[in-house]
């Protein structure tokens, strides 16, 4: 301001005479006229874009105009429009003003017309207030780096990775196991088209195998993550691989000569204890490989590595034959790196639940023919591989094999969640087990078969083509049950009410999935918020894939129980959104929080209130918002109690100054007026549309739109109450809905304070109200208007009221 | 007299090294006591200049009137808007007199 007051151009367009059919227009425009900043007025008679475009241009190029208000109903797409065009005319997009006067209401008929008017012009002298301290601004580009890091090299992060590579991104895949593939890299069929895994994880790989951007880090872990999205920096610790694998070529004569046999699946299974029955299960699944092997579950990268506790001492046998040497058996520390990423991908995945801990229930651990779903995809895997692997009953009758569904899921004492993958699971195993054993009998318990979506078909195919078995109903397995090996088990059919006895040669455990140990671990060096069931969080209806830290995106099981195809699916979304941080580039809209280091007291509670984490302190202990984490919700706005934090564009200073304007009540002295902030997402989409729908919304309030309750501060509410107005109700989005995880909580906790300052004032605490609107509850909206103003009309004038 | 801070109210500024009212204290006479709420520590050298009151962004601290000026039962209550201050002085016959007063201009 300054030297130059502004000079504000006020443009009316009525096209369907919805406010000329309540207000006298050119009444209001001689008002409109008479307002100091005002310089130009003009009623629309044409409305064709083109005249808008005219009439804004006239003004700014003859009176020299500097900021516009748009009165009136404008659509989004006629907005841009406006701005852009404008822009060329030399007008700061931001120095428009839209003031929507039609989804703000004027009452049915009861409501005089002087009271309309005053109103119109109040909400026009708002409108004034705002435009005076508009600023003009820019986007800003904020540098990024165009490497992502993933993290988990299950199939989520395969396919992350090569959808990024695919763009033409760098990526770093870092992976705890020695190989790719996870727990995929376990299963023996996939769904839906019950294909192999093995060619699933190849066909992942296609892309991955010949692109230089890829670099996989395999035994590593990340130990620290720093920065922000754009510039996350990661550092990891891989251990030794005794290997150089640049120099290894995978020729395998090292794990010829190795004399060291250890289990494969080891490392792989960790329930306890793997594979050991009388069944030969043990003898079966008990494949070995060398110490020196290549990578597992999935043989990539294809370099070989060293188990160095596994070796004998002093053996070299490797060493001398290796015709590369390649291998450096005194490797011995851990390998440190900081990765430099635009975008960070969580593909984590899931670890079974240790059914060790059902060992009271179903004898997990105690039996030997009893075991988890996750070891018969071995076993199928197995016996698909090599023919000779057949599985026999123990008195060389048919082969009975039962099915526990729930196995740890749906149980209050261990998973409360449904592991959602589980029953289809069991119908696969099922239809693959029958096509190696034909003759065998299965026996499914369940309490619930849930198969999603189309698997339904293959459980309405398994219950009509096949004998297969399905009791509802859970058995208890004790020790006793067990008579000649085999089991002899007695279930109540709680259909039936009846007991039936089954015998039993193997059981088999659908146990659930939990999340991974290693996505709980990066969950607490990264501080990413995770669910009450411990799985990755975040607001997934609006913001796919996103966690709730800007830049770093949660996929697949990581998020919560998915299948295979989900995960993938889970993955390609994810990749997309990283995309926004690995270009050169990020766009940031100029509507940040900016904070006022005069005002400011470094109380911290903007860094402790904001959903996303953005704040830090500068070097003389200021709070300052990383512009890339920030979503711009205001939180930080509303929290500060000192009111040093405002949005560009949507300032404390302007809204107070809207708020000054109500001083003079466009009502009479005993008719309430009440100020609605009303949280863009859902409560003001429902206010428009009350009025939209011609509800009869009471002419008492003045809406104002805000971008989440949260923004609004305690100062401004005291504001408005300190200049008589009689009612303030702040309406956001209901309960956990929040789309900025706990603005309406803040805002709920800060007006409840005021409240009962209010109490001690002897002022009615009620004159405050918080209220949660879901975006269809236009009805409600109104209803609650109307009881809010019958109750204030009792309370009487608000005693700050002129 | 001393502010009486309401300890279901004070969070301790989220346990911050210095709350609120320490920071605006000209006495230095605010601090956090063990379980991590307000405390004035030394009541006879406030002198009643109602910053912390004013500044508590959760209102859990009041101050008493000094004898002189109300007795006891007296209040006098600051709300602290944007740009304006109020102050609602109610006497021990609950006579409630309200003041509004522009604060800043920025």
């Amino acid at each position: 301001m300054g030297l130059n007051p502004p000079k504000i151009g006020l443009i009316v367009s009525d096209p369907g005479d919805i406010l000329s059919g309540i207000i006298d227009l050119q009444a209001l425009k001689k008002k409109c006229e008479k307002i100091r900043g005002v310089e130009h007025c003009v009623l629309l008679t044409d409305f064709k874009s083109e005249s808008f475009l005219i009439a804004a241009q006239k003004p700014l190029a003859e009176k020299q105009i500097d900021r516009l208000i748009w009165i009136g109903r404008f659509t989004v797409k006629q907005k841009c429009t406006l701005e852009k065009k404008l822009e060329k005319s030399g007008l700061n997009p931001y120095l428009n003003e839209w003031s929507d006067l039609t989804s703000q209401s004027f009452g049915k008929q009861e409501a005089s017309e002087e009271a309309r008017f005053k109103k119109a012009l109040t909400l026009i002298k708002m409108a004034v207030a705002r435009a005076k301290l508009l600023e003009p601004l820019e986007t800003e580009e904020v540098p990024n780096s165009e490497s992502a890091v993933v993290i988990g090299a299950g199939i989520s992060g395969l396919h992350a990775a090569s959808a990024l590579i695919e763009r033409g991104k760098q990526v770093h895949l870092v992976e705890k196991e020695s190989g790719v593939g996870g727990k995929v890299g376990l299963l023996s069929r996939f769904f839906p088209l019950q294909c192999n895994p093995q060619c699933g994880i190849e066909y992942a790989l296609k892309s991955l195998r010949t692109s230089e951007k890829l670099t996989v880090h395999t035994l590593s872990k990340p130990t620290s993550v720093e920065g922000t999205a754009g510039n996350f920096s990661v550092s990891i610790n891989t251990r030794p691989h005794y290997v150089d694998s640049n120099l290894c070529n995978g020729c395998g004569k090292c794990a010829d000569v190795c004399p060291i046999e250890i289990p494969l699946w080891e490392n792989v299974i960790q329930d306890e204890p793997p594979f050991q029955n009388e069944m030969g299960i043990g003898t079966m699944l008990k494949e070995t490989q060398k110490a020196i092997h290549l990578p597992t579950p999935y043989p990539f990268p294809e370099t070989y590595l060293i188990e160095r506790d596994k070796c004998p001492a002093d053996c070299k046998k490797c060493l001398e034959v290796c015709p590369v040497e390649a291998i450096n058996l005194d490797e011995q520390i851990d390998l440190k790196q900081n990765l430099d990423a635009g975008a960070l991908l969580v593909t984590s995945g899931w670890d079974a639940y240790p059914l060790s801990k059902l060992r009271d229930y179903y004898g997990y651990g105690l039996l030997p023919n009893i075991i988890g779903n996750l070891e018969m995809e071995q076993l199928l895997l197995q016996m698909t591989k090599r023919s000779d692997i057949q599985l026999q009953a123990i008195d060389s009758g048919p082969l009975a094999v039962g099915f526990v569904q729930c196995a740890g899921s749906r149980n209050k004492d261990h998973l409360s969640y449904c592991s959602s993958v589980c029953c289809s699971a069991t119908i696969k195993q099922i239809k693959q087990l029958k096509s190696l054993h034909p003759g065998a009998k299965c026996t499914v318990f369940y309490q619930d078969m849930r198969c999603f979506g189309f698997d339904e078909d293959l459980y309405q195919e398994l219950k009509s083509e096949s004998d297969v078995l399905f009791v509802r109903g859970f058995p208890r397995v004790n020790e006793s049950d067990l008579i000649d090996g085999k089991m002899n088990l007695t279930v109540e059919d709680t259909f039936s009410g009846l007991p039936v006895n089954t015998e039993i040669d193997l059981l088999v455990l659908a146990g659930g999935m939990q999340p991974s140990s290693g996505g709980l671990e990066f969950a607490e060096l990264s501080g990413l918020p995770l669910n009450k069931h411990r799985f990755f969080t975040g607001h997934y209806q609006c913001y796919p894939e996103e966690s709730q830290r800007t830049g770093i995106l949660t996929a697949g099981c990581a998020r919560g129980p998915m299948n295979v195809s989900q995960s993938i699916e889970s993955s390609g979304k994810a990749a997309i959104k990283a995309l926004n941080f690995l270009e050169s580039t990020t766009s940031i809209a100029p509507t940040y929080p900016v904070v006022n280091e005069a005002k400011c007291d470094q109380c911290k509670r903007c860094i402790e209130d904001c959903p996303y984490d953005c704040y830090r302190q500068n070097e003389k202990g200021f709070p300052v918002p990383d512009l890339k984490k920030c979503r711009q919700c205001g939180n930080c706005m509303g929290v500060c109690p000192v009111s040093a934090i405002s949005m560009n564009h949507f300032t404390i200073k302007q809204l107070a100054n809207q708020i000054e304007i109500l001083e003079n009540s466009f009502l009479r002295h005993e008719e309430p007026t009440v100020l609605a902030f009303l949280c863009e997402n859902d409560a003001y989409v429902a206010a428009c549309s009350a009025i939209d729908q011609g509800l009869d919304v009471p002419i008492n309030v003045i809406q104002i739109k805000v971008p989440c309750a949260g923004a609004v501060n305690n100062a401004l509410i005291a504001d408005a109450l300190s200049l008589g107005i009689d009612g303030v109700l702040i309406a956001g989005c209901k309960d956990e809905q929040c789309h900025y995880v706990r603005g309406f909580d803040l805002v709920q906790k800060r007006s409840g304070d005021l409240g009962d300052k209010l109490g001690t004032m002897m002022i009615e605490p009620e004159r405050v109200r918080s209220e949660g609107i879901e975006i269809h509850e236009s009805d409600r909206y109104v209803s609650l208007l109307n009881e809010y103003i019958e109750k204030l009309t009792k309370l009487g004038p608000n005693p700050f009221k002129i | 007299m001393p502010p009486r801070v309401n300890p279901e109210k004070c969070d301790g500024c989220n346990a911050q090294e210095e709350p609120l009212c320490e920071q605006v204290c000209p006495g230095d006479l605010m601090t956090l006591n063990e379980s991590g709420k307000a405390v004035c520590r030394e009541n006879s050298d406030c002198w009643d200049c109602m910053s912390c009151t004013k500044i508590c962004p959760v209102g859990a601290i009041e101050t008493r009137m000094p004898y002189q000026l109300g007795y006891h039962g007296a209040k006098l209550i600051p709300m602290v808007g944007t740009n304006t201050i109020t102050w609602t002085s109610i006497d021990i016959n609950k006579k409630v007199e309200r003041f509004r007063f522009k604060t800043r201009i920025d």
